[in-house]
């Protein structure tokens, strides 16, 4: 079988979300019922118009219900991605595909999470290691012996990858720096008006040598969602469509969820070579045409090692690539200009594609000039995905 | 049971207690060489300073000395067993039995050992009644549990005591048949204890959820076990590291699974690694709080000599110590009887200057019939279900098994072959569990868990534990005074 390259003929229409807070005083199911109304209202389309409905598997609120509150009607297309933030691009992966197919023609993707108020991913999640499934049986090689936290399974890959390649703590905080002065100018991030030095990174406590707290991204409620819809009928809609120029899932060989310990390297993400290959070849481009990105930020480490694994530069420079305001505004690549999930909000990944799709409209506080195409990265460690949009 | 029946069993434990010690039992034969030779024979115990005259006189003894765990072996009552019903021990079973407990099952036997005795003393046994409590739901159904003292004398010196805790219990199955002499009783062995519960789950559907509790003091995070990864964690609790090994190609392989992901066999087999490696990466969680851990934790990704990974904690270890290439050795972690966890060391004499390893050598024993007949009779313990195999089958045991006083006579042997054939065996606590039947192995695994320096002497606490293959066999504790030219 060969596959077609070309991505399926699809757009982003509409973006909404509910404020980022520390305690949103409300239920996920309600956050998450006013950011798909936010994002239809902004494509000026109706609940009515919604055939279908995908999220995570981690998320709390099923389909039907966030159909019956919006009184949506019939659904043709619900679907779930798995393996945490690694889902967020893949959401619209699914909505494109079932656009391209006829599926369902209006597709919303969701992610609500009272994160910070309810269940904290930070903390260690007992249940995670007493799960009777095959990922309960690989939580079983390292949560007894105590690497039980997303931030130390990080670490053990940080460190490796400080040891083969000589980065050191200081080159992890030139990404936390670039978020937080992103954010700094977002009104709706969690961080606005609150810039960090490096030297304050430096300063930060330990959680997991040798990640600091602010190498960590915080712990957010809110929701956000996406609507996606064919490129034919974008064209009738309010809002510029951000075209879906690529998307795509990858999983790497001898795949784990956070500690693929057993390859023979550490130090990259193979997951995300995986999506990178598919994302240039749909796309017809090369990192070097990239205007701006949102590259997945739950530990700033990973970011390095995706600036390499999707090609922006050589195994092991990443440091010295992110090195002179070189991903903030007005840098060769500015990342995260919504101020990422340090500085923004940790919404699984989906703020950074409401915030792709802003810069292909030119709405962000933190514009990126020009009309090249913007690449979304999901979470990394885990199965992945990503995106490539484009104006039409 | 009613509120009057328990009061009168209460009542009759505190006057049998008020009788104090029993009129001595005299041993039949003074301690001497020939009794000592079987015993050692039978256990394999093969330390010197018991049959060796020329070196036990260079010794630390300055000549031959009995086995400690011998101790009961000289008052045993021998096969024509003779009671007259007046000691403590006759008068509490004789009152639960008559209370409708006639099942018995012995639960502990912990020794202490005041000096090692030499061939030409004689012994004299008394006991007494110490303890009861009950009725207590077991297990095997309602009971009571009582722990008599023997203490052995050597004139007017006491040289060795055992604290022997039974159950008497009322099967809740069929009428149990006549009850066994309590003196060596070992009915069918409580099963393994149940897991632990798990901490159910965090809620996560609940709308604005509120955030789960955090676990209880002592919630330990345990494996799930599969039938592809049982191996791995029966290895642990054996005290060997078990990497699976594809029947196929030979490929090694962890974590395990059921197919060879290298050439498709579903054969998965197992090697026993040395349990040696050099760490590939490493973490050092500072926060948040990890149930049953101390932070800072250090964890290791180790690569094992063998070429695969394992990733473990490392307690003990300052964080600044640890170093990527650092070579380390495997320590076993017992947290329970159904948990045994990896951990690392650093590897070598130079990082852990002194002191003797954690683990003690594996002592593997094979549980043939005949080890266990001469065995019990090398203690001089006439039971049948010891000896005949027709009549333990009778008694609803699956065959002979092997005796307590076996139990801790390799009790001893397993510390001493670590500990040197001068090291003084000061005390054994020993908690029975299963049942070792004729036929199965039965693998002894300890590690240090004190040391503490003494005058001359390092004095070492070792846990132990001896498991066939039915679970635990025993687990026990052990007190061993280790001089210090020697170690």
């Amino acid at each position: 079988m060969t596959s077609d390259p070309r991505p399926p003929a699809a757009a982003i229409v509409g973006i909404g979300a509910t404020e980022f807070s520390k305690d949103s005083g409300r239920s996920e199911l309600r956050l998450a019922v006013e950011a798909v109304r936010a994002a239809l209202h902004d494509a000026g389309l109706r609940p009515a118009d919604v055939r279908g409905l995908v999220t995570f598997t981690m998320d709390s609120n099923a389909e039907v219900a966030v159909a019956r509150e919006l009184g949506i009607g019939e659904l043709t297309f619900f679907s779930q991605i798995g393996y945490g933030g690694g889902a967020a691009c893949a959401t619209v992966h699914q909505a494109a595909m079932a656009v391209a197919t006829g599926s369902a023609d209006v597709v919303v993707c969701y992610r609500s999470l009272n994160e910070r108020s309810g269940r904290r991913f930070g903390q260690v999640s007992v249940g995670a290691v007493a799960a009777p499934t095959s990922s309960g049986i690989d939580n079983g090689w390292h949560y007894p012996m105590g690497l039980s936290t997303p931030a130390a399974t990080v670490a053990m890959a940080a460190r490796r990858y400080q040891h083969v390649y000589g980065a050191t703590s200081a080159d992890f905080g030139v990404v936390a720096v670039a978020d937080r002065r992103h954010a700094a100018v977002n009104p709706h991030a969690w961080f606005y008006g609150k810039p960090i030095t490096l030297a304050e990174h430096q300063a930060s406590r330990w959680i997991a040598e040798p990640l600091r707290l602010l190498d960590c991204c915080q712990e957010s409620d809110g929701a956000v969602a996406i609507v996606v819809t064919s490129l034919a009928r974008a064209r009738d809609l309010r809002a510029d469509p951000a075209v879906i120029l690529a998307a795509a899932q990858g999983c790497g060989p001898d795949q784990f969820t956070m500690t693929s310990y057993y390859r023979d390297e550490l130090t990259g993400l193979p997951e995300m070579g995986v999506v990178a290959r598919q994302l240039w070849q749909q796309a017809e481009i090369g990192p070097d045409e990239v205007r701006t990105a949102v590259l997945y930020d739950h530990f700033t480490p990973y970011v390095l090692m995706q600036l390499e694994e999707l090609g922006f530069c050589p195994r092991g420079d990443a440091r010295h690539f992110i090195a002179g305001g070189a991903i903030e505004l007005g840098g060769r690549l500015p990342l995260n200009t919504h101020g990422g999930q340090l500085g923004e909000a940790y919404i699984h990944g989906m703020n950074g594609i409401a915030e792709a799709v802003r810069q292909v409209r030119g709405s962000s506080v933190n514009q990126v000039p020009g009309d090249g195409p913007v690449l979304v990265t999901a979470g990394t460690g885990v199965p992945t995905s990503g995106l490539i949009l484009g104006p039409a | 049971m009613t509120q009057d029946a328990a009061d009168r069993i209460r009542a009759e434990a505190q006057r049998i207690m008020a009788l104090g010690e029993s009129s001595p039992r005299v041993a039949r034969d003074p301690v001497n060489l020939p009794i000592i030779e079987n015993w050692v024979e039978a256990m394999g115990d093969a330390n010197p300073v018991y049959t060796d005259p020329e070196y036990a006189a260079a010794s630390v003894h300055g000549g031959l000395v009995a086995p400690p765990a011998m101790a009961q072996v000289w008052t045993m009552p021998g096969l024509r067993r003779e009671r007259d019903g007046s000691d403590p021990m006759s008068q509490i079973v004789s009152v639960l039995e008559d209370a409708g407990y006639t099942s018995v099952v012995a639960t502990n036997s912990d020794h202490v050992f005041h000096r090692y005795l030499r061939p030409g003393e004689r012994l004299t046994l008394r006991f007494s009644l110490i303890d009861l409590i009950g009725p207590k739901r077991t297990a095997l159904g309602e009971g009571w549990f009582f722990t008599t003292r023997h203490t052995w004398y050597s004139g007017d010196e006491a040289v060795a005591t055992m604290d022997f805790r039974i159950l008497k219990f009322r099967s809740p199955a069929a009428a149990s048949g006549p009850a066994s002499s309590p003196e060596t009783a070992e009915g069918p062995a409580p099963p393994p204890a149940a897991p632990p519960p798990i901490a159910p789950r965090p809620a996560t559907q609940a709308p604005a959820a509120p955030a789960p509790a955090p676990p209880p003091a002592g919630f330990v995070m345990r494996p799930v076990i599969s039938p592809d990864t049982k191996f791995f964690w029966d290895g642990m609790s054996a005290g060997e590291l078990r990497i699976q090994h594809c029947g196929g190609c030979g490929a090694l392989r962890h974590p395990p699974g059921p197919v060879c992901p290298q050439c498709g066999s579903d054969d998965p087999g197992y090697v026993r690694a040395a349990g040696t490696g050099t760490v590939f990466s490493y973490v050092v969680h500072h926060h948040p709080p990890v149930p049953g851990k101390q932070l800072p934790l250090v964890i290791a990704l180790v690569e094992l000599d063998e070429g695969v990974r394992l990733l473990a904690e490392m307690p003990g270890v300052a964080a600044d110590q640890v170093r990527i290439g650092m070579p380390v050795q495997i320590r076993y972690l017992r947290i329970d009887d159904e948990l045994t966890l990896p951990a690392w060391r650093p590897a070598g004499p130079a990082s852990d200057p002194g002191a003797g390893p954690d683990e003690l050598p594996a002592m593997v024993v094979d549980v043939s019939a005949t080890f266990v007949v001469a065995s019990a009779l090398a203690t001089r313990d006439f039971t049948p279900v010891h000896h005949d195999r027709d009549l333990a089958i009778a008694n609803g045991s699956k065959d002979i098994f092997v005796n307590i006083l076996t139990d801790t006579g390799l009790v001893q042997r397993f510390v001493s072959q670590w500990a040197g054939p001068q090291a003084l065996l000061r005390e054994t606590k020993i908690r029975l569990g299963v049942p070792c039947y004729a036929g199965d192995t039965l693998t002894f695994s300890g590690r240090v868990a004190e040391r503490i320096a003494l005058a001359g002497a390092d004095r070492y606490e070792i846990t132990v534990t001896g498991r066939c293959s039915l679970g635990d066999h025993i687990i026990a504790t052990a007190v061993v005074d280790v001089p210090r030219s020697q170690s």
